[in-house]
């Protein structure tokens, strides 16, 4: 009896214990969100004031002086575009490595590795030159295609290891009922392999709507994300204290609302094995 | 399964069909990128005005965004930019480098219809870079001393004239919660301004006439000394601040003074954004030599568009009655409207900003300005934080520099 | 070769054939301008062969900052990995809403980096930032968050790991949910205490999730550039100048290509070496604690 009370005593200090780091962790979400209700004489004071006259303008300015929709759009349509290219030529090739002798795929890995710590800034100016000369700045495919490029090391690493738990008589079967390796990969194996798809096309997606880089240089003004959108903001006058935070909220908003719906493939994808390599 | 697939495969062909059929950038619109601030915002909106709705796309953003963007797009001879927002030393850099359209021929040809001889003289050689002129000049901000006439008139005090009138009045009002001086040393630009004034004030300036360095001899080594003495009065955390962070120090009360941009006047009396209304009082920046910033418009020299028309803009949007509607947010260059007596009546800051502009002193003028900014605010920051001995860090500035505009071809003789 | 395997290398055209055309194109090219003296503002480019290297290795500024880079990179790892450690296993043993806390710790993770960092300098910021605003209510003098040379670094560690360890804290959590539970009941039937039970069943089986974490992570907070621009724009003085700090005022600020391009090249090789390292030693680890 003692050992059961003593194991609830234990789950409830446990659950206590994460409700108040949870609370204290999102404190700085919550004070920031505060502001953008704020005129900015109320938003920076000694004590902090948590009594004051609500204001809507600058979320209004925001998303309707602002063109916030066009650039949530334009933020939309880029990541769409990334995750649908980025996940299945990722899927492809890490199968093909998780299917070929180590020695030959492991110096293929750490190649694509070393590219990834490379600093994206200076990655940036080539890319603008090489924009500039097939005149396609501003346009979706280019700023889709480098991010696709600088996301293709992780996904691919991630789902190595995901293929890698997929043992390999199963191709081998589908190989002695005669399939060839296309046949084998997609009717057998790919069934297999959506969960950590889904991990892989989650990270692309948080990745490339919250770039903010390459985003400023390569787009313009019809296809400015919401990430550059936002840092306009920033700026001379106080005022536009309030309006950043109005603004941290919009961008915000969709991206978090998505992750509501899909977190729960995100970790039972990571349990089924996305990073057992 | 296999529907999925094939719903995956058909979206992503017509989101990439969708994508190619964007047009690269409709050579149309006139594009504008430029510093987002009051002024800035009332311009921009001005030249959308000045054309029919849609032709001209304006983005603002924060200046060191914008320099990054502009540099990029200038260097690979990109037609993306049109017109962009250049201060004194930016243009410099930029006319050196063949970015920039000459304005003369234009210049002369407008020069009636527009009244573009109403540009005093230190503002053309603001715009202009080896004889040419290139920018329409749009705005005159000039540094201003504010402080808390309420507060030194309880102490018995006198808006300072020299920089020791300032160190007293600040020892004296530095108390508790209130500090006695703002500071914004937040590299690059904020830290830039503040070690430019003391230069002046309290050392000799910067530069030779040979461009060699001098703020590392006795008067700089005093003025940088002389920062750091002051650095005692200042709010904490004055190292990170930008001009944000002291505006916000004066609008909460926080501070009693200190240097801060014309700009911000106005919304020390703004009760949305100021708990301060009426108390602040401004003169011109004690010791004098604070900066005064000419900034304007430029049109690149790799853009597609109609040129005529960009600089027909940009002269509608400085023109004598816009000016007189954006004095609020600035100070307007054009003479006519600088003198114009209604303004001081309706701005109370305007006759500190009319002396400020007198003895305050723009940046000198070499392209590569903005680079030395860069050396030298790291290691005056290094000595006013006690990371290293004054005379050192300046030194080490001084050698910096030498090596970068030695590289630059400066010292060719 | 077994004959399925046989058109396996067509499977890898579509990402390597981007990955060139799109990705070592510009890497190849930012290599050759590092034997370049460029600067972006003239047409003239001059070849300087190792000269940039040299000049770059021989800078007490470049040493500087790869040593705040380095103990900000550790830090905030280290603090990363052991707090994301601690809630995965919290997670893992909680019973109730075990779902929304997940979620709501993750948030901090999904916000645009740049937009999470402003967040925290509304926090820390001096004066009026929530934190002082309130300690300062209280009548307690914080310290100096962001103007302290030694307390900008710690502030900046843990604004890193605000944001990242939701990041290794969900890894972590899934890997443990894909434990063997028979494991752990036979060592809790065996009398072990809870101590021993991580320490030689569940440290053990995650070895694969913890070397994932920590390598990513390191890779990407020597990258990273995003928090520390925002928060500290590498000051006060140069107290958090990063090498990525540094290479953003060469490349992005005084348009150096040429010097910046070099440096990209050295960081690279000393990141790949340290994680190279640090990967070796893991697996050594994981080896020894298997016999």
């Amino acid at each position: 009896m003692s050992m059961r009370s003593q194991g609830r005593r234990r789950g409830y200090l446990l659950f206590a214990a994460l409700c108040i780091f949870t609370f204290v962790n999102l404190i700085p979400l919550l004070w920031a969100v505060l502001p953008s209700f704020k005129y900015p004489a109320d938003a920076f004071t000694i004590p902090p004031t948590l009594i004051f006259e609500p204001t809507l303008e600058y979320h209004r300015e925001v998303w309707f002086e602002n063109d916030f929709f066009r650039y949530l759009i334009n933020s939309l349509i880029v990541s769409a575009g990334t995750v649908l290219i980025s996940v299945p030529c990722g899927t492809l090739a890490a199968y093909a490595l998780s299917r070929i002798p180590r020695r030959n795929s492991g110096p293929i890995l750490n190649v694509l590795f070393t590219i990834r710590m490379f600093p994206h800034m200076l990655l940036a100016i080539p890319f603008f030159v090489m924009g500039t000369f097939l005149n396609m700045i501003d346009s979706y495919p280019l700023l889709i295609l480098a991010l696709v490029a600088i996301n293709q090391p992780f996904t691919i690493w991630l789902l190595h290891g995901f293929f890698l738990d997929i043992p390999r008589d199963l191709d081998e079967a589908a190989a002695i009922d005669g399939c060839n390796s296309w046949q084998a990969f997609r009717i057998v194996i790919l069934p297999l392999a959506r969960p950590g798809m889904t991990v892989a096309a989650l990270f692309s997606l948080l990745m490339s709507y919250n770039e903010f880089l390459f985003a400023l240089v390569l787009t313009g003004v019809e296809t400015k994300t919401l990430p550059v959108a936002i840092a306009s903001f920033g700026g001379e006058d106080i005022s536009l204290w309030s309006i950043s935070a109005a603004g941290a909220v919009g961008i915000m908003l969709p991206i978090v609302v998505i992750m509501l719906f899909l977190q729960r493939n995100l970790v039972s994808g990571l349990t089924a094995g996305a990073v057992k390599g | 399964m296999k529907t999925s697939r094939i719903w995956t495969l058909g979206a992503s062909a017509a989101l990439l069909a969708a994508t190619l059929a964007t047009p690269a950038l409709s050579q149309e619109t006139i594009r504008i990128i430029g510093h987002r601030s009051p002024p800035n915002e009332y311009y921009t909106g001005a030249m959308q005005k000045a054309l029919p709705e849609g032709r001209v796309s304006v983005e603002l953003m924060p200046i060191d965004k914008e320099m990054e963007l502009a540099s990029i797009t200038m260097s690979s001879k990109s037609d993306a930019i049109d017109v962009l927002y250049l201060t004194d030393s930016s243009l410099k850099r930029f006319a050196a480098n063949g970015w920039l359209e000459p304005l003369d021929d234009l210049w002369a040809k407008y020069k009636e219809e527009y009244k573009l001889d109403d540009f005093p003289p230190a503002i053309m050689e603001a715009v202009s870079y080896d004889g040419h002129i290139y920018s329409m000049p749009v705005l005159t901000n000039t540094e201003l001393f504010f402080y808390r006439k309420d507060l030194f008139d309880e102490a018995g005090i006198a808006a300072p004239k020299t920089m020791d009138d300032y160190q007293n009045a600040a020892a004296k009002l530095d108390s508790g919660r209130m500090s006695g001086t703002i500071m914004s040393l937040k590299p690059v630009d904020a830290a830039l301004n503040e070690t430019h004034w003391y230069l002046n004030a309290v050392g000799d300036g910067w530069f030779d006439e040979n461009w060699r360095p001098i703020f590392n001899q006795e008067a700089g080594v005093k003025a940088i000394t002389r920062m750091k003495e002051m650095s005692e009065f200042a709010p904490r955390g004055f190292t990170s601040h930008a001009n944000d962070e002291s505006t916000i120090n004066l609008q909460q009360g926080l501070a009693a003074m200190g240097l801060q941009w014309f700009t911000r006047a106005a919304s020390m009396d703004d009760p949305q954004k100021s708990r301060v209304v009426g108390k602040i009082d401004w003169v011109a920046p004690p010791g004098g030599g604070a900066r005064v910033a000419n900034d304007g418009f430029a049109i690149s020299a790799f853009s597609s568009g109609d040129k005529e028309e960009m600089f027909r803009m940009l002269a509608e949007a400085s023109s004598v009655d816009s000016m007189i509607k954006g004095a609020e947010f600035s100070m307007p260059p054009r003479l006519s409207v600088l003198q114009n007596e209604e303004l001081s009546e309706k701005y109370r800051w305007y006759p500190a900003a009319r002396a400020a502009l007198e003895d305050g002193k723009p940046f000198p003028a070499l392209p590569d300005f903005n680079d030395v900014g860069d050396i030298v605010t790291r290691h005056v920051l290094r000595a006013v934080t006690g990371e290293v001995e004054v005379k050192a860090a300046l030194d080490q500035a001084a050698k910096e520099t030498e090596e970068l505009l030695a590289s630059r071809g400066y010292y060719k003789n | 070769m077994v004959r399925w395997q046989r058109g396996l290398w067509l499977f890898c055209l579509p990402s390597f054939g981007l990955l060139t055309i799109v990705l070592l194109w510009p890497l190849a090219y930012a290599i050759y301008l590092s034997f370049f003296d460029y600067y972006l503002g003239s047409d003239v480019r001059t070849f300087v062969g190792l000269g940039n290297y040299i000049d770059l290795l021989s800078e007490t500024r470049l040493w500087n900052s790869m040593w705040t880079t380095i103990v900000i990179a550790f830090g905030s790892v280290a603090l990363e990995f052991v707090v994301g450690f601690a809630l995965a296993l919290a997670l893992y043993g909680n019973r109730i809403g075990t779902k929304a806390f997940s979620t709501l710790l993750f948030l901090p993770h999904i916000i645009t980096p740049v937009v999470a960092t402003l967040f925290l300098k509304w926090m820390l910021a001096s004066n009026w930032g929530l934190v002082d605003a309130t300690l300062l209510t209280i009548g307690i003098e914080p310290p100096d968050w962001l103007g302290n040379p030694l307390w900008a670094k710690i502030s900046v560690i843990l604004a890193d790991a605000w944001i990242f360890t939701p990041l290794i804290m969900i890894v972590l959590y899934a890997a443990l949910q894909g434990l063997n539970n028979s494991l752990l009941e036979a060592a809790r039937i065996d009398g072990a205490s809870n101590w021993r039970i991580l320490r030689h069943v569940v440290i053990p089986a995650l070895i694969p999730a913890i070397i994932f974490t920590i390598s990513v992570r390191l890779m990407d907070v020597f990258r990273f550039f995003d928090t520390i621009y925002v928060l500290t724009g590498g000051g006060p003085g140069t107290a958090t100048e990063t090498v990525t700090m540094y290479t953003y005022q060469l490349g992005f600020r005084m348009l150096q290509v040429g010097k910046a391009s070099a440096l990209g090249v050295i960081t690279l090789v000393i990141v790949a070496v340290l994680l190279l390292t640090i990967n070796r030693m893991l697996t050594r680890i994981y080896r020894k604690g298997d016999q």
